[in-house]
């Protein structure tokens, strides 16, 4: 139980090859702290100089208000599970769980508790006694997880944990993993590229690309108020449907004209643009695909478009459409909403009518592309 | 139609099966000559062993007369014991020492990064491809000067064999190469010292070429002549089998020791074959298996 603290952190391969840059986070005693982001973005490296797996450039790492640049990972006080495991395989699943305790000459009651007592946590007693080859991808974390459980470490370090494990097994183990932070109750630091595992998972999520901190907040405040196009096409899935568009300040009123439709800003939106005192001009508008609604042909805000791709998720109807200038959009309708029939009129080749909400639209700069409601 | 087409199909997979057997007959007759002619030698060798008639070479491959009298007077009449036990202690100290040097060169370029590792494999490279004997001038000298031929020869020997030995890392490198590094850093973090690393985590995961390194290091002493020869230099006490059997072969001493020197070789391959048969047990493949994912 700590908390870690990163300043001024970068880091360099070889000559100059930068992979993380001016990275300053303070995670909080017992917070679930999630690095997201596409590969090559730094998060796996920034996690690995935590650890001790990587030399850390420039600046500083503390972890409970100690200095721990220069030492070795064992004497860290951290836990790590891998994504690919790294389980011992000569040894049994008992001894791979029991492998720190025995390297600190913990006595053998002591080390009999401690990984019975993870295994039953994990379900994973009746495979004690067996090698890591005889165990399934799932049983296999679990134990990898188990491993780390045992050390009653500082830091809890997770890199991509569920990414070799097939979809649904992914489901039920992250469920799992929010279960067993409850239990372990300490400072977890997990990566990832899966912008749900970060969502879910997260306190607080920090989102990177190129070595470089985007943005970190709650998973509501990055879903609800990305600071750039980045932050808010990464997150949510499908992703944002982004468009050039106009903004009009007319006496003190906004609009939008998207494809031709004219959309009035009101509510919160308005006043927060009136705030920031934002300018008529062009504009990058964003609208998540689920907060598109199917609009009359008649209506000045719909915007017509053709549909291409219609893809029937059970709950919901993904529409791939084609504006009349040729964009491509994502629309996506829970299909409770929807009668039978209108359901069967949504096929290949189809004009639907759209339009959208003052409140859900996200206004981004063309040029820095930063929010400019940030 | 479709009949006639079936039954040419049918043929046609039976004219492939006898196609196939017939080159299976084949190579079976060229891997069994190959095996003939390859154990011819050591076959040959055995059968002089045993020869009582005779002790030079008379061109008959068996024995007229079958007997041990080769044996007893190799182990009565000669040094050859004194000889067979420096040897083996030679392999013993050599299989040891070389094995340690060779794994822990081959860990350390496989999993450490410093300023020169790529230089320092490059000079090795090179290095192993002037022949050792180049060096065998300055090594008797510096050995003499040290006391380190001539009786106290095993000793100089073992350090001949072992020091350079570092340099044959490339076997035991590539096998360590394909050992994934996220074991050696889940160590790590469990709290392991590099060197518990090495030895908790990596040789056990690495039976196959442990052996591997210990037999090359055991049979150095066994076949090697030219650097023993020139180091024992004609002291009795210091000899190695090779170098000790090397005299029976002189012109005045074939013809008398000719069979004997047969039932030495035969004495010699012993404990070779010995210690092979014994570490196959441990030549245990795939031991990576479930290690990570797979």
């Amino acid at each position: 139980m700590a908390s870690v603290k990163l300043t001024n952190v970068k880091k360099i391969y070889g000559k100059d090859t930068v992979a993380v840059q001016d990275f300053n986070l303070d995670i909080a005693d017992k917070e679930f702290i999630v690095f997201v982001g596409p590969s090559g973005c730094g998060k796996s490296t920034t996690l690995r100089m935590i650890a001790g797996l990587e030399d850390i450039s420039e600046g500083t790492v503390e972890i409970d208000g100690v200095v721990v640049n220069d030492l070795q990972p064992r004497d860290r006080d951290i836990a790590m599970v891998f994504q690919n495991y790294a389980l011992y395989p000569h040894l049994t699943v008992f001894e791979n769980m029991a492998f720190s305790l025995r390297l600190k000459n913990a006595p053998q009651d002591e080390v009999y508790e401690k990984v019975v007592n993870a295994a039953e946590v994990l379900g994973i007693t009746e495979y004690l006694t067996r090698k890591p080859r005889a165990l399934s991808g799932g049983q296999r974390q679990r134990v990898a997880i188990g491993r780390a459980m045992v050390r009653d470490s500082k830091v809890f370090l997770m890199d991509e944990p569920l990414s070799n494990l097939d979809a649904k097994l992914r489901n039920q183990m992250r469920a799992e993993i929010i279960l067993l932070r409850k239990k372990i109750d300490t400072t977890f630091i997990y990566v990832t590229h899966d912008q749900t595992e970060a969502m879910t998972l997260g306190d607080r999520i920090v989102i990177m690309k190129d070595g470089f901190i985007q943005q970190v907040g709650t998973p509501t405040e990055v879903f609800d108020m990305p600071v750039n196009l980045f932050v808010a096409e990464f997150i949510g899935a499908p992703k944002m449907n982004t468009f050039k568009t106009g903004l009009i300040c007319e006496d003190g009123k906004y609009f939008v004209t998207p494809y031709g439709a004219k959309i009035e800003i009101t509510g919160k939106k308005a006043e927060m643009l009136k705030e920031k005192n934002v300018q008529s001009g062009e504009i990058i508008l964003g609208v998540r695909p689920e907060h598109f609604v199917l609009a009359d042909q008649d209506n000045p805000a719909a915007i017509p478009c053709k549909i291409v791709v219609n893809e029937m998720m059970g709950s919901e109807l993904h529409l791939h459409v084609v504006e009349e200038n040729g964009d491509k959009l994502i629309v996506r309708i829970p299909t409770v909403s929807l009668e039978d029939e209108e359901r069967k009129e949504l096929v290949y080749g189809k004009t639907i009518y759209v339009t959208f909400e003052s409140k859900v639209m996200h206004f981004f700069d063309k040029e820095t592309e930063q929010n400019l409601l940030v | 139609m479709a009949n006639t087409t079936d039954n040419k199909l049918k043929r046609k997979g039976m004219g492939a099966k006898a196609s196939r057997r017939l080159s299976n007959f084949v190579i079976y007759v060229i891997l069994i000559l190959i095996t003939v002619i390859w154990l011819f030698p050591f076959f040959g060798i055995v059968m002089e062993s045993f020869k009582i008639d005779t002790q030079a070479m008379d061109g008959e491959l068996f024995p007229k007369q079958w007997g041990f009298d080769n044996y007893i007077r190799l182990f009565k009449e000669t040094d050859f014991i004194k000889w067979f036990i420096n040897t083996a202690i030679m392999g013993v100290a050599t299989a040891v020492f070389q094995t340690f040097f060779v794994l822990a060169m081959s860990y350390t370029l496989s999993r450490l990064r410093f300023k020169g590792r790529k230089a320092l494999m490059n000079l090795m490279l090179i290095l192993g491809m002037f022949p050792g004997f180049l060096t065998m001038i300055l090594i008797y000298k510096v050995f003499s000067d040290l006391g380190l031929t001539m009786q106290m020869a095993p000793v100089g020997l073992v350090i001949v064999y072992c020091a350079s030995s570092g340099m044959g890392y490339y076997v035991s490198k590539g096998f360590f190469d394909t050992i994934p590094k996220t074991l050696d850093e889940a160590a790590r973090v469990d709290g392991a010292t590099r060197w518990q690393v090495f030895y908790k985590v990596i040789m056990p995961l690495s039976g196959s070429i442990i052996i591997y390194t210990i037999l090359m290091g055991f049979m150095a002493p066994w076949g090697d002549f030219m650097m023993a020869s020139y180091i024992i230099h004609e002291n009795s006490a210091g000899m190695s089998v090779a170098v000790g059997m090397y005299e029976w072969l002189s012109k005045t001493m074939l013809n008398s020791h000719y069979t004997m020197f047969c039932a030495a070789g035969v004495v010699v391959a012993i404990p070779v074959v010995a210690v092979f048969l014994a570490l196959q047990k441990y030549y245990v493949e795939g031991v990576t298996g479930g290690a990570v994912k797979g």
